[in-house]
């Protein structure tokens, strides 16, 4: 037997327990908070995967070849939502840990990324930008009349409760599911969410509409306070109406701006 | 005369808040409620960001950054208007609807501008993705992950010089401000509460809702019933 075989014998024992550890674990969560600190055109988030992932590739592979290799399949295009970007992460690394130990072909890795970037954009672009961030915007901007400056704290605390619950929950269960993620993800039901969310959104901004006019007109003179609230509505049903029939927003909100400032300097 | 101990801080809020948007974070402290009220209290003003925060709220909430495709920097659109808001507000000692409404109108479309600089951002985060696979392929590997963190560092500049600006125009507008006719800036604060009604109705139909129309209308027709009753048993709002 060559010495380089009996080297390698320990090596290949150590790799079959290859686990990575809780503290790596957490540092790669973290970094991947990082994900499109240099989103580009080309790779889009490759930087933010490779560096996110790069501790714990260091520490699943040793040889500085492996390594290399690990590291240049995951500076390949990616993209994906940011958020449930931590469910492929989690996978990433659920597949690395078996490729390590030699029981998956590092193709396999690939493939999981590459089936699952965009269907869980789609799911996550839906639910989160479409739907939860107006939801909680409209309805934080509707208490802004009753809270002031809490509505801001209160819309962070809102949205970032579903949010980073949403992030780290995804990342454990693509560490421990790989491929069968979906499932869980499917479970969530977030489509279904995103509608009821895009309601409260649309009251809300309605209620705020109809809030503010009132509040406004009785803010002057008792004379204008009518003409002011029932205008203030008005405008606010045009400029629907207007931006439905696709007119620019820039246009309705300089219109109204000018309406507004020729109706107080001249009635 | 311009604070320039506000310019600074507004600079700071300005660039890191672009950086929370996209390259770190995202959990929405860079959204303009948010961004411009924040604002708004590190220059001891407020009142006059939330209210410049509100109506651009309002104003983008339909907005998304899906894909490829780039929406408008409402960022820069909040940080800038309400560094603005809060100068004019600084330099004339008053913070009326009227100031809102011209940092609103002045500052506004800073989201179209934030969105062309965020394209030229991109082609230095190109250069860095083609330096770090060229450092991958000479065997550099730990300076190749590196190169994620690089792409930061030139949006702070970009976006704090930017805001840091607006925050100059506001101070160098108050004296202007301060001269307009009653009128005018009667004028000016009557358009204060039509662009939060359009901001509204913008932001009705960016809820992608449905039937926006019917929910939103629905809100209205109930805010305004239970005010009526209100002030018809005798209520005072």
């Amino acid at each position: 037997m060559s010495s380089t075989a009996l080297e390698a014998a320990p090596l290949k024992q150590h790799r079959s327990e290859a686990r990575l550890s809780q503290a790596t674990l957490l540092r790669v969560f973290l970094r991947s908070l990082l994900l499109q600190a240099s989103w580009n055109p080309q790779g889009m988030q490759n930087l933010g995967l490779a560096y996110a992932l790069f501790p714990a590739l260091k520490e699943l592979y040793p040889d500085p070849d492996e390594l290399m290799a690990a590291v240049r399949r995951h500076l390949t295009f990616f993209n994906t939502h940011p958020y449930v970007a931590a469910a492929i992460l989690g996978g990433v690394l659920h597949h690395e840990q078996k490729i390590s130990r030699g029981e998956e072909n590092p193709d396999r890795v690939l493939a999981f990324k590459a089936a699952l970037m965009g269907p869980l954009a789609a799911l996550g672009d839906g639910f989160f930008w479409l739907s939860l961030k107006p939801a909680v915007g409209a309805f934080c901007a509707a208490l802004v009349p009753f809270l002031h400056a809490w509505a801001a704290v209160l819309f962070l605390i809102l949205y970032n409760a579903v949010h980073f619950t949403f992030r780290w929950r995804m990342y454990r269960i693509g560490l421990a599911m790989g491929d069968r993620l979906v499932e869980a993800v499917g479970k969530a039901n977030l489509p279904r969410r995103g509608i009821r969310l895009r309601a409260i959104a649309a009251a809300s901004a309605g209620a705020l509409a109809a809030w503010l006019a009132i509040v406004f007109g009785q803010n002057e003179e008792a004379a204008w306070a009518p003409l002011l609230a029932g205008g203030c509505l008005v405008v606010g049903a045009a400029s629907y109406w207007l931006v439905a029939k696709r007119t620019s927003q820039y246009l309705v909100l300089y219109l109204a701006a000018a309406l507004a400032v020729a109706a107080g300097a001249f009635l | 005369m311009v604070i320039w101990s506000h310019v600074g801080l507004a600079a700071l809020w300005g660039g890191l808040l672009a950086l929370e948007r996209r390259a770190f974070l995202q959990a929405m402290i860079s959204r303009p409620l948010v961004a411009a009220t924040g604002m708004g209290l590190l220059l001891n003003d407020p009142q006059s960001g939330l209210a410049v925060g509100m109506v651009l709220e309002l104003f983008h909430l339909g907005s998304a950054n899906l894909g490829a495709a780039l929406p408008e920097n409402d960022t820069v659109a909040a940080t800038g208007a309400a560094a603005a808001a809060c100068g004019l507000a600084g330099g004339t000692g008053l913070s009326t609807p009227a100031m809102w409404s011209l940092a609103i109108v002045f500052f506004v479309g800073l989201g179209q501008a934030g969105r062309f600089l965020d394209r030229e951002l991109e082609r230095y985060a190109s250069r860095l993705a083609a330096k770090a696979l060229v450092s991958a392929e000479q065997g550099d590997l730990a300076r190749a992950v590196r190169q994620n963190l690089w792409g930061m560092w030139p949006v702070f500049v970009v976006f704090a010089a930017v805001t840091a600006l607006c925050a100059i125009v506001g101070f160098l507008l108050s004296p202007v401000v301060s001269a307009l006719p009653l009128r005018v800036a009667r004028g000016l604060a009557w358009a204060y509460p039509a662009m939060a009604s359009v901001a509204a109705a913008i932001a009705a139909r960016g809820s992608h809702a449905r039937n926006a129309a019917l929910y939103a209308g629905m809100a209205a027709a109930a805010v305004v019933a239970v005010v009526a009753v209100y002030v018809a048993s005798g209520g005072h709002l």
